[in-house]
This record gives structure tokens, sequence and C-alpha cells, in this order.
């Protein structure tokens, strides 16, 4: 039970991290990015080319993030700058679209160019003993940078002028306007932050077992399902529903079968939301 | 040029309904000057558009010698000119003092000590200071609002109905405070429907009626007028 629990809490760090950009993008500027699977997979599939190309893993690994977070500055820039102009439901629908479409866009390209690439990064020493149980060093790794990774965009949230204003912004557009916060440039920020933190999900989910050019939706519908139940406008229910998530994946997988786990996760985001309509921690960010 | 608030031959229209007609204002550094005038009369769309909230069809508004209209809302800001809305447009799940911390988003030297000074200004504000701002009262709320534009150092400070829904003794309080802050040298210009508040507070009074100037000049002038005291004080004048 407890090797299955702690692969439960690793892969639920992981999925939060995939989730936190959707909620921060949504929170922020309403719009549900349909395509941030695929920004997670442009992070793989980058770093397992430049491996390729002779790069050493970890090197190859950064770029890899780095190129996730740049390909999200000029998709805010040129895709949903101009949706913005647009409020409520209008600018809900033409995010929906566009990132769909953008979505389609790279899942396409890159099964298509690169159908025999995917990026497994192996660690010299595969496994520990802790109290008695068996753990990866990958597990240990990949949820140690995801830890961190948390625990900065906390500290930056709470602790800094561009993370109080993106809070602030969260709830109030108008009113963080007439504090002179420039929202334009606030979004570009975090859309860009959130694509560095699903850069780093992509590459951890190669650290795991491998990442494919056509893993991207299912990395979205999973990252969207955490988003939903953990309550769009809230990070520490991202976090928790993430984890909440993740332990609830492994035991079905364990249980029932990988095959019919996806039913599973969609169940409890059905109760979860029947129950808590607003997110399990609404209000708590 | 400095510090002076020039609005002229301003037309706002939302799709076919023109709400300000060509009007024509000025605010000196250091005044306090008031518009007041009927519910609809244009006082909200005229503090829109000089905040950058809403775009003027034509007509300019400068300010310290440079075009203030067409800017957003964000670098209208920027330039020292704070808006408080009759909404007020707080952070409701944010606490008292971040709302407060944020509202120095743009004069960030010295925080520490302006806050200091706006919960000098309204203990209120003080003794709320962990508390979110949608648990406060109707009266808190418009202190923080306040509070909040304080904390931006602000040049010219716009009031938009500051005493609406509030009890007379909040009211009175709140317009101690405003009378300090504008004898320490804010210029502020104010909208207030309360028409008395108005013309003890400031030095010159615009009168809108259905969106132009109809009257201007200091109280003890406006308060002769017949025409004034018959629409906004409930006084029958005899002819």
């Amino acid at each position: 039970m407890i090797p299955i629990l702690l692969d439960g809490v690793v892969q639920g760090l992981q999925l939060a991290l995939l989730a936190v950009g959707i909620t921060m993008i949504y929170g922020l500027g309403g719009i549900l990015h349909l395509a941030h699977g695929q920004v997670a997979v442009i992070a793989g599939m980058t770093a397992a080319l430049l491996m390729g190309a002779g790069l050493r893993p970890l090197l190859a690994s950064a770029l890899g993030v780095l190129t996730a977070g740049l390909f999200s500055v000029a998709m805010d820039l040129t895709l949903l700058q101009p949706a913005y102009r647009y409020r409520g439901e209008e600018r809900l629908l033409l995010g929906l679209v566009l990132t769909l479409g953008l979505a389609f866009l790279v899942d396409g390209f890159l099964t298509f160019r690169y159908p025999e690439v995917a990026l497994t990064l192996r660690l010299r020493t595969p496994s520990v003993v802790v109290a008695g149980v068996t753990v990866r060093t990958a597990s240990i790794a990949v949820s140690a940078l995801a830890l961190a990774a948390f625990a900065a965009l906390a500290a930056f949230l709470v602790g800094t002028w561009l993370g109080r204003a993106v809070r602030s912004l969260m709830q109030n557009e108008v009113g963080a306007a007439l504090c002179g916060i420039d929202a334009d440039r606030t979004r570009t920020f975090i859309v860009g932050l959130s694509g560095l933190l699903a850069g780093l999900a992509g590459v951890a989910q190669g650290l795991f077992s491998s990442l494919g050019p056509e893993m991207g939706t299912e990395l979205t519908i999973l990252a969207l399902i955490v988003a939903v139940v953990g309550g769009v406008r809230s990070l520490t229910g991202t976090f928790t529903a993430g984890l909440l998530l993740g332990v609830v994946n492994t035991f079905a997988s364990y249980l029932v079968g990988t095959y019919i786990t996806l039913i599973f996760l969609l169940w409890v985001a059905l109760v979860a939301i029947l129950v808590r309509p607003q997110g399990l921690l609404a209000y708590w960010t | 040029m400095t510090g002076v608030l020039r609005v002229d031959r301003l037309v706002v229209a939302y799709d076919d309904i023109q709400v300000l007609h060509e009007v024509s204002l000025e605010v000196r550094p250091g005044e306090a000057v008031g518009v007041i005038g009927p519910n609809g009369a244009g006082k909200t769309t005229l503090f829109k558009a000089i905040s950058g909230l809403l775009k003027p069809r034509s007509g300019h508004i400068s300010w310290e010698g440079a075009r203030l209209d067409g800017l957003p809302a964000h670098a209208v800001a920027r330039r020292g000119i704070v808006y408080v809305p009759p909404g007020r447009e707080l952070f409701p799940q944010m606490t008292v003092g971040d709302n407060l911390t944020l509202g120095a988003y743009v004069a960030r030297a010295g925080v520490h000590r302006r806050l200091a000074r706006v919960y000098d200004l309204f203990p209120r504000l003080a003794a709320r200071r962990p508390q979110r701002a949608e648990t406060l009262s109707g009266g808190e709320q418009q202190m923080l609002a306040i509070g909040r534009a304080v904390m931006a150092r602000p040049k010219l400070l716009l009031l938009d109905e500051p005493s609406t829904g509030l009890a007379p003794l909040v009211v009175a309080a709140m317009y101690r405070q405003l009378t300090t802050l504008q004898q320490e040298g804010l210029t502020v210009l104010l909208a207030e429907q309360q028409v008395p508040l108005a013309l003890s507070f400031c030095a010159r009074i615009y009168v809108l009626e259905n969106g132009r100037v109809v009257l201007s000049g200091p109280p003890q002038a406006l308060l002769g007028d017949p025409a004034l005291k018959r629409a906004y004080l409930g006084v029958d004048v005899p002819p």
C-alpha cells in the first residue's frame, strides 16, 4: 500500500505542476488553455532532440524547459493578446478555439515530423531504499523539483510586487488597473512562467518513463481535470487536487488496470464538482 | 503646467447615446474642485474618461501639458492620477493590508511610512488589517478605497461619490480626513450627490446637467443662483 501511495503523491505533484499553469492563466485572463499539455510535450521533445544532437541530458532538459516558456510567451503575444480585447463569454470562447487550434497544430506537426522521437532520461542510481521502502531516485528527483517549484511560486506570489499584482488581477481587473498594474504585461509573464512549469512536468515525464510526441492531449486533459477539481482560481486547491487525483490514479491503475483509470478520474472529478462546485479549496488562495 | 488637469470640449458616448457634450474644466495644483449634478448627469462618465477607463469620442484631456486621453487606465494611474470609483473596485479576498500595499504599486519607496499614515488617518482600517476586504462594512470599504489611493502618493485624487450609501456620521468622519489630506496639499476632483458637502469642501464647483456644464464658479457665487437652489437644494426661491 505505502509504495502505491508514494507513487500517487509523486505523480500528483507532476499533475499539479502541469495544472497550476491552467489555473493561473484562467484566473488571470479568463482563458482556458487547451494546449497546455502540448507545451509540456514541446519541452520534452526539444530535450530529446537536443540529446540526440549530442547535448548532455541536464543541459538539454534545461533548454527544453526554456523552449516551452518561450513558446508560451510567443503564444500569448500572438494568439491570446487579441482575445483579451474581448470580455466575458466572447473571450472564453475565442480562447478555447484559439488554444484548441494550437493544440491540433502542435500535435500534427510533432507526430508528423518526429514520430519516432521520445524523451527518456536515466539516472545513474535507479533506486534507493528509504525506511524499508524501495523508491526510485527519479521519483525523488522530480518530486523535489516540483516541491521547489511550488515553494518558489508561493514565495513569488506572496512576497513580490509582481506576485501581488498577479493575485490582484485574479480578483479584480479594473481595481488592478486603477493601481497602475498593466494587465497585458503581467499576463504575458504568467503565461511564460506557466510554460516553464509545464515544461518541467514534461521533462519529468521523461525521467519517469518516456514522453512521446502524441501525449499532448492526454496531458492537457489530466491537467484540466485537476484544475477544475481544484477550483480554477485557487492555487492551493490545484495543488491539493493534483495530489488527490495522483493517488486516485495510481490506486485505480493498481486495482483495475491502466486502461480504465481515466474513467475513475472523471468520476472523482464529477463527485468533487457536485459536492464543491466552487472547487475544493475555493477562496483559500 | 505642473499638476494642472485640463479637460477641453470632451465628448463621450456609449454606442449612439452621447453622455457628455463638450465638457470643459480645469483643476489647478492644490485645489479641491467639485462636480455636482443629478443622477445621470454624466459625472461618473467624466471621471471614467479622465482615468482612462473610457475612451472619449472627441475633445482633449491633458495633464501637466501632456495628452492623457487615449492612455490605458494603468498608464493614467502611473502619472499620479488616482481614481476612487463609486464601486470602489477593491480586491475582495485580499486582506486590508494587502489592498493598501497594492495601492503603492506605482510608488514603492516609503511604503511602510505611508501605510502607517493611512492607518493613522483611518484607525478603523488598522483594527481590520488582517481581515479580507469583503468582510468590511460599506464605510470601512470606502475608507479602504481612499486609503489605497493615498498609498499611490497621488498628485490628483478623483473621488467619485464617496458618500453614497454611507451613514451620516461615517460621511462626516471621512470628510474630516479628506480635509486633512487636502490641507496638506492634495489636489482633489470630487463628484458628490450631497451638494452641501461639495459646497463646503471645494473651492470651485462645476454643475453638470444632462452632460453639459451649466454653471461654474466658487460656492458662494453659486449659492446665490436660484437655479442651483431649486434643482439641488430643494429650496424654493421666489422669482
